[in-house]
């Protein structure tokens, strides 16, 4: 009986061993991807401003530009939900984290939601659910190229402009270091911004061309790409620090287990010995 | 030699430059414009081309393609755009066959007349493709 608990403890210990290495090597390989990520990150949140400050010169200096992208320019009805998440898993409560902010959103919005899901596992989440998803982006985000996300921000700026959209949230997670990742729901548009009487117009007049209107529909289309573009960069980093830290507690898990098993195995054998030599003494009491 | 000015050209993914400048030429949406230190104030759209650059004292001129974007002119210039390259980043091969794939393209759905969008798409496809192969040859137009 000892024996055989011994196998069965022995066995347990070999799969938990490599478990653990397979753990510890997909933790090495995230954090690598980690640094590689948050170097892009970085440098998109770097020039972002631009845009957006662009935007804001643009609607202090001057009086006419156009309302359709503004916030009351109509009633809200018809919410698109971006929801952006990875294609794998194994990164903890990562995915399930944006999902479940997400289905909070969409359950206290009246209306039928529009979702564009951005990696597969929040596709699959609300697929399963019975929600139309009318947007997908499932390529991995690691490398992804700005032209690569219009595929994303064009039918949904689209359907907006034609009013078959009235609101654009954004739901992903947002990198706080790599211990903090949280959880964020922007919205996009219509447009927040607010007149602020501080900012002194500019001395100069600027000239627009071909109009001030077109500029400004060019910029503001634009500020939601570069958004969802940098939201998209966002996630995949936090994925990867997410997806280190999981893997650091499995491993540490993994040793914890190993720890103990090889206690219980010690223990077993130490046990079978004893009563081994119980079992010896006896005997050759008895044949005295 | 002319007063200088510091440009920016920034895409989505990179700072793709930063220098000070004598004069920057670029296709707004009415066609070429150079741009100089003291220009009026203005805020321009610009289309898919060639860029170019003349560095504080320098003779030459740095060419480089962009896809769309605007300039901004202040007290100094910003460029924003989708994507930006010099000459020795550019794949002049592949640059020519998704040139050559989407007038192939044009060619066939010609009479499709639905497919307005996609249509525009090649022809950007085209615009981008050319202007790439040319950037790498050293820009469509030499200076004198």
């Amino acid at each position: 009986m000892a024996g055989s608990s011994m196998q069965d403890i022995k066995r347990r210990v070999k799969s938990v061993t490599n478990i653990e290495h397979i753990t510890n090597a997909m933790k090495l390989v995230s954090a690598s991807k980690l640094r590689r990520a948050k170097v892009t990150f970085e440098k998109t949140g770097e020039y972002f401003h631009f845009v957006t400050e662009s935007i804001e010169d643009i609607f202090n200096n001057s009086a006419d530009i156009p309302v359709k992208y503004l916030e009351g320019n109509r009633e809200i009805k018809t919410t698109c939900y971006i929801v952006v998440t990875s294609n794998r898993g194994l990164c903890g409560s990562f995915n399930s984290n944006v999902i479940k902010q997400a289905e909070a959103e969409i359950k206290a919005d009246p209306e039928a939601p529009v979702i564009v899901a951005v990696g597969s596992k929040g596709r699959d989440y609300f697929l399963k659910r019975g929600y139309d998803i009318c947007g997908e982006y499932m390529l991995p985000p690691e490398n992804i190229a700005f032209i690569e996300t219009h595929d994303v921000s064009s039918p949904i700026i689209e359907q907006y402009v034609e009013g078959k959209i009235d609101e654009v949230m954004m739901i992903y997670t947002s990198f706080v270091s790599t211990l903090e990742q949280r959880v964020k729901t922007v919205r996009l548009l219509p447009f927040d911004i607010k007149r602020d009487p501080e900012v002194t117009p500019l001395e100069k007049q600027v000239e627009y061309e071909p109009s001030i209107e077109d500029v400004f529909n060019y910029l503001v289309p634009k500020y939601v790409e570069i958004m969802i573009y940098s939201a998209i960069v966002e996630s995949a980093t936090c994925e990867h620090a997410a997806r280190r830290m999981a893997m650091e507690n499995a491993t540490d898990n993994a040793n914890n287990m190993i720890a103990d098993l090889t206690l219980f195995y010690n223990r077993a054998r130490q046990a079978a010995i004893t009563s081994e030599i119980t079992e010896i003494v006896s005997g050759a009491d008895a044949l005295k | 030699m002319a007063k200088t000015i510091r440009l920016d050209i920034i895409t989505p993914e990179r700072l793709f430059y930063r220098g000070e400048i004598e004069l920057v030429i670029a296709r707004t949406l009415s066609g070429d414009e150079g741009f100089m230190a003291n220009h009026t104030w203005a805020c321009k759209l610009l289309a898919t081309g060639e860029l170019w650059i003349q560095e504080a004292g320098s003779k030459d001129f740095r060419i480089a393609a962009i896809t769309g974007g605007f300039i901004d002119i202040k007290e100094k210039f910003t460029i924003f755009t989708d994507a930006a390259e010099w000459p020795d980043e550019i794949d002049v091969e592949r640059a020519m066959k998704s040139e050559l794939r989407a007038k192939e393209w044009l060619q066939e759905h010609s009479r499709d007349v639905l497919n307005a969008e996609l249509m525009s798409e090649a022809k950007r496809d085209i615009l981008k493709s050319h202007t790439r192969v040319n950037v790498a040859g050293g820009g469509a137009r030499r200076k004198k």
